[in-house]
């Protein structure tokens, strides 16, 4: 029997979803793989009964808690997709910022009505089993995942930077370029795509398991970026890890 | 020496690329920099480059490579990747060419990579001399900046035409067929030549404070040198780029990668490196190179020392590409090792020239990475995470295996990993692997059931000398899962008793129901001629346990042995050898006396991909068994 699997998002864009549901020339294969039981960017229907649950988005609310939680009760296997469900991506900026300033920049004269907390990755909340890191996810590193849960692998995540993927590609550096980047301290898996087309890593995936933060920030120092906007590369993603560590 | 306009080189190249058997490669730019590239004409071709982002290694040990492909939906296949067209790779520089030649001897040794020597041999070198010398190049210290040897053919820029120095008879041929107006070189073209070519010995912007022949030398005293590494390395981003871009580096690793049909796929073989934080870490989560300072040492010892003594050259061809490549500028040989000398310097030491070793590189066939498939005929779960497999090749052929040995067991669709073979070679036809749960391998290995069949390739390692062990007294001592590959010695020598004396087994581990092997190692109770001691760590008190308690090291002193006639063999987790060796060595036993089988990472399980590296030796294949005398100077052993 195929493994039931189901969609849900948090705080997030919905890009993450986008990706799988541009699989294009793959969708089909994967269809013959997996039953898809809930995904509410694509159907209309949905079920509590399912094996696999794929989470976007980051847990910003309180209220949100039940929910995973809840989700993690029906899932075999939950797998965080996108930054902000592995590791807080982008919403993490906010924690830097006084909470109430926040809402009203967002909400305005309605903050009030709003609940919200500091950004946080989901497995802050709940256990999770497997992560397809990227903002938004590479489609490629989301098969690779997936094929290994259902072969009954643990998905062969890199524990080494984006440099890795980046040589292998013959890329110029970014630094050679005259520009700033975070792949050095970057978990790899996505193929090098930003520096491959020309920009720089962002930092997307999240840190690696054992970087060298001091050595890098001085990196981009001594090529020319402030202090400030050193700090700032690094939390554009890289905020919650940060803060945990 | 031949002579050739550029326009007539400039219309020989097109002429090759116009060639449909082959594909022609040459120098492009990218950016601001340059790389190795297919060409469409020849005005893309750069030879007046620096240096390439990645070496022209990349043509012969791709970054990612197939090494066959397999299907799971009937029965099982595996197959060969299919062949791939010659390659013509036009303005390769002689520090690039040398590494070549590293590589060749690299990939020949033991067993012969077939995949990297049949891109190479069927493939052609137009080589150039360099015209511009990269900022960090010091080729001309390491003796490669102009070479003599390794090219088809080799150019010299004289202006407005090319020297060509004819390498081989291919290159030979090639230029008869496909270049116009060469003409032979005049007295003043090959007097240019020369100059141009001494010429660029003077352009090294780097300087070595001392003469590199000696770098093996210096690098002998400084493995522990206080500090010298950590200062070096604190910076390090272990980001591999050093190791990733240099001419010389081979070492990979070997995955599966399924298709979305989970039936069909590949196993596939990428650039690995050993600065990266993984690479020696093994299933059960230890980690042999776990700090960046012990890697970033690791890789100075590899090209300075290890691989000089075991073929005679420093593996580091002067292209300045990790100098170049590295972010914090910790990289640059130059620096690390002028730093070293000067330390060792002022420390007062002398140095005599390195001792060139004795190379005698010996090839036995082809490496064969398509596994063996196999059938699990028995499956015995013996604890909660260990199993005891009985396998059986299905082409009928015995495993043939050695006491000690171990095979690389295959799942397609997850991966390779070695074990040990538990059985004696004296148990024919079929072949024992008693199996932990601990990595993607494993794992599934122990949801397979009799009838389900996976690949095997080895067996591979040294193993246990069993001949040379007749007549002696043997001290066994296992600690927990390191009982599987003593007992395919334990009983290759109780079904050869009489060819050896006295018999100990000393066995421990964390508790009763982790012991293996159980009923048989009740059943040596009743033996007269073996003594068998066993020790758990604790037992829980509903258990009942009537051996001893505590680590394995309490039950030597049970045993009374005679050190000068007993072997002592060992194998257990790493934390083990360190106590019982101590233990031994308060009994009197001399060195030579112990034996031990390690573990490590080990892949390809030929002595190539480097992750079961323990400093210069490989475990696979120049272990897993060793003797103690032999490592005992060996910081990494133990």
């Amino acid at each position: 029997m195929k493994p039931k699997v189901a969609f849900f998002d948090f705080a997030g864009c919905e890009g993450d979803q986008l990706q799988v549901a541009n699989l294009e020339e793959n969708l089909l294969d994967l269809l013959g793989q997996v039953e898809v039981v809930s995904f509410r960017e694509v159907m209309k229907e949905h079920s509590d009964n399912y094996d696999i649950a794929f989470v976007e988005g980051s847990c910003t609310r309180l209220q949100d808690e039940d929910r995973l939680k809840q989700i993690r009760k029906n899932a075999k296997l939950v797998v965080a997709i996108g930054s902000c469900a592995a590791i807080g991506g982008i919403n993490s900026l906010k924690n830097y910022k006084d909470l109430d300033q926040v809402k009203k920049t967002v909400y305005g004269e309605h903050a009030a009505l709003f609940d919200s907390y500091s950004a946080r990755p989901i497995d802050a909340i709940i256990p999770v089993d497997a992560y397809v890191y990227g903002c938004p996810i590479d489609r490629e590193d989301f098969l690779q995942v997936v094929k290994s849960l259902l072969l009954g692998k643990k998905p062969e995540t890199p524990t080494y930077p984006v440099c890795v993927e980046c040589k292998k590609n013959e890329n110029v550096c970014a630094f050679e370029r005259g520009q700033f980047c975070v792949g050095p301290v970057t978990r790899a898996g996505c193929n090098s795509c930003c520096v491959n087309e020309g920009t720089i890593c962002w930092g997307c995936r999240g840190l690696i398991d054992n970087p060298n933060e001091n050595s890098q920030k001085e990196v981009l120092i001594k090529n020319g970026l402030t202090v400030d906007d050193a700090i700032g590369k690094f939390r554009l993603y890289f905020g919650w890890q940060e803060a945990k560590r | 020496m031949k002579i050739i306009s550029k326009e007539d080189f400039q219309s020989f190249v097109n002429a090759l690329i116009q060639e449909d058997s082959w594909n022609v490669i040459g120098v492009k730019s990218r950016g601001n920099k340059f790389a190795f590239a297919p060409l469409d004409s020849a005005d893309e071709l750069h030879l007046d480059y620096d240096v390439t982002l990645l070496p022209p290694k990349k043509y012969f040990f791709p970054q990612r490579e197939t090494l066959f492909t397999y299907d799971i939906s009937n029965g099982f296949s595996a197959k060969n990747p299919e062949e791939t067209k010659p390659m013509i790779i036009i303005g390769v520089h002689p520090y690039d060419i040398i590494a070549l030649l590293h590589m060749d001897e690299i990939f020949r040794e033991t067993k012969s990579d077939s995949f990297y020597f049949k891109k190479r041999e069927s493939s052609i070198i137009i080589g150039v001399n360099i015209q511009k010398m990269s900022k960090y190049n010091f080729s001309s210290y390491m003796g490669c900046a102009t070479v003599d040897y390794g090219y088809d053919l080799m150019i010299t820029d004289l202006g407005n035409r090319y020297a060509i120095n004819v390498g081989s008879q291919k290159g030979e041929d090639l230029l008869s067929k496909y270049a116009k107006n060469v003409t032979l070189a005049l007295a003043r073209d090959v007097q240019t030549a020369g100059q141009k070519k001494r010429g660029i010995m003077n352009q090294s912007e780097q300087e070595f404070k001392f003469p590199p022949e000696l770098i093996p030398e210096l690098l002998k005293d400084s493995y522990v040198k206080s500090g010298f590494w950590e200062k070096h390395s604190e910076k390090c981003l272990a980001c591999g780029s050093c190791v990733l871009v240099c001419p010389t580096c081979y070492c990979f690793d070997v995955k599966d990668n399924p298709d979305l049909s989970l039936e069909h796929g590949e196993r596939i073989r990428t650039w690995d490196g050993c600065l990266l934080e993984d690479f020696a870490k093994i299933a059960s989560g230890e980690n042999f190179r776990a700090t960046r300072p012990t890697r970033y040492r690791h890789r100075y010892f590899k090209k300075g020392k290890y691989l000089f003594d075991r073929f005679g050259f420093v593996s580091c061809v002067g292209c300045g590409r990790c100098s170049s490549n590295c972010l914090p500028d910790i990289a640059n040989p130059v620096n690390l090792f002028n730093d070293m000398y000067q330390e060792s310097q002022n420390a007062g030491a002398q140095f005599a020239t390195s001792i060139q070793p004795d190379v005698n590189i010996k090839t036995e066939g082809n490496i064969d990475y398509v596994p063996k498939l196999a059938t699990i005929i028995k499956k015995v779960p013996m604890t909660a995470s260990e199993t005891l497999f009985e396998v059986k090749l299905e082409d009928g052929v015995e495993l043939g295996h050695k006491p000690g040995q171990f095979v690389e067991v295959s799942i397609f669709g997850i991966g390779e990993a070695p074990i040990s073979i538990s059985s004696s070679p004296t148990k024919k036809e079929t072949f024992e692997l008693c199996v932990r749960k601990l990595g993607n391998v494993t794992t599934k290995l122990h949801k397979l059931n009799v009838g389900d069949r996976i690949g095997i390739r080895g067996p591979f390692g040294n193993g246990f000398d069993a001949e040379s062990l007749k007549g002696k007294d043997l001290l066994f001592v296992a600690g927990g899962l390191g009982i599987a590959p003593l007992r395919s010695l334990f009983n290759y020598v109780l079904d050869n008793r009489k060819d050896y004396g006295k018999v100990f087994l000393l066995y421990g581990c964390k508790e009763p129901k982790e012991i293996l092997f159980g009923e048989e190692l009740l059943s040596l109770a009743s033996r007269e001629d073996v003594e068998f001691k066993s020790a758990v760590n604790w037992c829980p008190e509903n258990e009942t346990w009537t051996g001893s308690i505590g680590v394995i090291t309490t039950l030597i002193p049970q045993v009374s042995f005679d050190p000068e006639k007993t072997i002592a063999v060992l194998c257990g987790p790493p934390v083990m050898y360190k106590f019982v060796i101590a233990d031994l060595k308060g009994r009197n036993v001399p060195d030579d006396h112990i034996i031990m089988s390690l573990e490590r990472r080990m892949k390809c399980g030929v002595g190539k991909c480097g992750h079961c590296q323990i400093n210069h030796i490989y475990v696979c294949k120049d272990g897993p068994v060793f003797n103690y005398s032999k490592i005992k100077g060996v910081p990494e052993a133990l």
